[in-house]
């Protein structure tokens, strides 16, 4: 006879331990089951996909530390993809951790040690190619060879700051800030994060404001990926997308259906659906951590719906639904 | 050796914040402590650089120009009186500022995207030909569950009868179906937050995954 | 002067800013970008609060020998150290915001280690819940447990294990019925932010008032 009561008081860490077994045992027996991308990540794909170098993108880094996990690849992902389709990146943030986060992704993408990265020129460093007249991507990555530069091995490319990307970082009442970049980006941004003047960039000469922005990818973790939609999409028409956090993706579906938004990275799936066509689209060697957490997301899932499906079994076979209360635990 | 370190510390705080689990400990108080220091540490330094020093230093104090962002500057030193219990009144004018102006902007973009681009995408077609059974039946769900479920949350009148009885009925299933997605999106992304921080501690601490 | 002037100063703003949106002439577009590039400015400064009311607090329990009181120090060293090695103290022993440095330390290395670990540990307290709480109680509970496990099947790759009418189904789901009770709840809290913003502007809604004295 099961003591039903028992069952369902375990002490409760036990239960954590075996979400613990579960979410390490995984990362060492690579089931590699695939991930098939559905349309709302395909279609913001798409998109960076038709871009090139005379178009540009923003990334909001716009979540904090405690949903990094998830966010943070989506990140890396599509900045690695529009880097690789040489589509100029501005970077913002909507809070001051962001700021930090967003350093870290790009840093992440420009550190050559790792195969399939960008090599970095900050914006100090091609400063006698600026003065020589080089502003144009291609004339400026030409003469930059011409000067004896040449790629490491494994480096896809290199990232000039200021025609390629540029960090503008944080600021607040961020809704106000997207709203003041639908007039002017430099208003907002008079410089980047590292104190270089924004006017002199050749990304920004070549798109002052919103209007001239193809897309907006935010990253969230907050309702904060709404100031893009509201002050951006419905002020000048600016196209977004969503990276959001699987806790707020499913508010997000009446956004897509009625056209506000292009597509929608739900939760860590959303960012491994990215690597997955990133990867198949040839602009990466390999997929990244997202793709690589999944395994284990399906296995902890499994346990989770063991654990639901159990405590309904020993409650209503301990009759537990006829009592008021039942003692509990600890 | 930065790195190294850097490695250690970060692991080994992941690791006092876990010990919380087995039970409550002063590792674990500790880090909590810590963590809204340092947060509010860095928010300073980035807000200086990056809004007091180039809106507001440089531009005013350096260069002498713009001198009218002096206006909002003194507007935003008012916030400081609230500390001075016979002036804090004061504080209430940079709070009327942005919280008036604020809302007067928000309110015609708020009203657009959240109301009349929502409504506007409910009113489609229930039926489009050539389009599979699932879709149309989705439009028919999307039209009349997004209705009961505006019903459902209409409490000036009673639910009861065939409109407001039947139609807040339907509004509580579609509203569950909808919590129960968000339920299960819930433990998928609970899930990946703890992903992240295993791939830390086994990838980038312990080097065991390649 | 106390509170009718920033009431009025509010109601006025308001207005003005909402004429400027339907009325696109110079003089509505030169108070709306100085709107813009004045606020966050404005709005910097209360981090000033921020810091000051954290500090009290702590300064108070250190003083007070309150339960806990040498935790407090843990709150307080980083807030201004952060700060101080940032501006004033020289790169070679840890200064300034680039690599290395202190702030760089805290940020990367103390920081996010700290609060990802934190918002992480929800995953074993939702397993707890799943096993605990979540129970096919009534019909309505039922429909909401299914729904769920259907949709976080369908999200893993192992639910394509099941064949492809799985995830479509959870595709589906989230598409039409979670689309339509999401749109119920956000037009809700639409007209709720709608009528706060109104309340607001035309002084019904008086609480951002309080706080500061008579």
């Amino acid at each position: 006879m099961i003591n039903w009561e028992k069952f369902l008081n375990i002490d409760r860490r036990w239960l954590y331990l075996l979400i613990a077994v579960v979410v390490i045992v995984p990362f060492f027996i690579r089931m590699g089951l695939p991930v098939v991308p559905s349309d709302e990540v395909r279609s913001i794909y798409n998109l960076v996909d038709s871009l090139g170098p005379d178009n540009a993108i923003f990334i909001g880094w716009d979540f904090d530390p405690g949903t990094e996990a998830e966010n943070q690849p989506m990140g890396v992902a599509v900045l690695r993809h529009a880097l690789d389709r040489h589509v100029p990146v501005f970077i913002t943030a909507v809070s001051p951790l962001g700021q930090g986060l967003a350093e870290q992704g790009a840093a992440s993408v420009f550190d050559t040690r790792i195969p399939g990265n960008f090599v970095y020129v900050p914006w100090a460093e091609w400063e006698p190619f600026r003065a020589a007249g080089y502003v144009g991507r291609d004339s400026l990555e030409s003469a930059w060879k011409a000067a004896g530069n040449s790629l490491p091995e494994g480096a896809r490319g290199w990232v000039f700051e200021g025609v390629d990307f540029a960090l503008l970082g944080y600021l607040p009442y961020f809704g106000l800030v997207v709203l003041g970049m639908g007039t002017s980006i430099a208003t907002q941004y008079p410089t980047d994060a590292y104190g270089n003047n924004l006017r002199e960039m050749p990304m920004l000469r070549a798109h002052k404001n919103l209007r001239e922005i193809d897309l907006a990818v935010t990253l969230a973790g907050s309702t904060a990926c709404m100031y893009w939609v509201v002050y951006g999409t419905s002020r000048v028409g600016l196209p977004v997308a969503f990276g959001v956090t699987a806790v707020m993706a499913t508010d997000y579906y009446p956004y897509i259906q009625s056209g506000q938004i292009v597509g929608m990275m739900g939760g860590l799936r959303g960012a491994a659906e990215y690597e997955v066509l990133e990867h198949e689209g040839g602009h990466t060697e390999t997929t990244g951590k997202a793709y690589r957490g999944m395994d284990v997301q399906s296995l902890a899932h499994i346990l989770i719906i063991l654990f639901v499906i159990l405590g309904n079994i020993a409650y209503f076979a301990g009759g537990f639904h006829k009592k008021t209360a039942l003692k509990s635990g600890r | 050796m930065y790195e190294t370190i850097g490695l250690w510390v970060a692991a080994i705080l992941t690791l006092a914040v876990f010990s919380f689990l087995y039970k409550e400990n002063p590792l674990y108080r500790f880090a909590e402590h810590v963590v809204v220091g340092s947060s509010l540490g860095y928010t300073i330094v980035i807000t200086y650089q990056r809004v007091l020093y180039p809106r507001l230093v440089e531009p005013v104090f350096l260069h002498g120009e713009s001198l009218v962002l002096i206006v909002p500057a003194m507007l935003g030193l008012l916030y400081v009186t609230r500390f001075f219990p016979r002036i804090a009144w004061l504080s209430r004018y940079p709070m009327a500022f942005l919280l008036g102006m604020g809302m007067g902007m928000a309110f015609p973009y708020d009203m657009q995207a959240y109301i009349l681009r929502q409504i506007q995408a409910t009113l489609i077609p229930l039926y489009t030909p050539g389009a599979p059974w699932y879709n149309t039946l989705g439009a028919v769900v999307i039209v009349l569950g997004t209705l009961a479920g505006l019903i459902y949350f209409f409490f000036s009148k009673p639910h009861k009868g065939p409109f407001f009885g039947f139609g807040s009925k339907v509004g509580i299933w579609i509203i569950m179906i909808g919590f129960g997605a968000t339920f299960g999106f819930t433990v998928m992304g609970r899930i990946s937050l703890l992903i992240g921080r295993v791939q830390f501690l086994l990838s980038d601490w312990l080097g065991l995954l390649h | 002067m106390k509170r009718t002037v920033p009431m009025m100063i509010a109601m006025i703003g308001g207005i003005i800013m909402m004429i400027q949106y339907f009325i696109p002439h110079q003089v509505s577009q030169d108070v709306f970008n100085y709107y813009t590039e004045w606020a966050p400015l404005v709005g910097s400064f209360a981090l000033v609060l921020g810091v000051g009311s954290l500090t009290r607090v702590h300064i108070h329990k250190i003083r007070a020998k309150a339960p806990n009181w040498p935790y407090s120090y843990a709150v307080l060293i980083p807030l201004y150290l952060i700060p101080v090695f940032a501006f004033f103290l020289p790169a070679s022993i840890g200064g300034g915001t680039g690599k290395p440095s202190v702030f760089d330390f805290m940020y990367s290395r103390v920081q996010i280690p700290i609060q990802a670990t934190m918002f992480s540990m929800l995953a074993f307290y939702i397993a707890s819940a799943a096993f605990r709480a979540f129970r096919a109680k009534s019909a309505l509970a039922t429909i909401l447990l299914v729904t769920a496990i259907i949709v976080m099947l369908a999200q893993v790759p192992i639910g394509d294990l099941f064949g492809r009418w799985l995830p479509d189904t959870g595709l589906w789901i989230l598409r039409f019925p979670n689309l339509a009770a999401k749109r119920a709840i956000e037009l809700g809290v639409g007209f709720g932010m709608l009528a706060t913003c109104l309340k607001i502007i035309f002084g019904v809604e008086r609480g951002w008032l309080g706080g500061a004295g008579e």
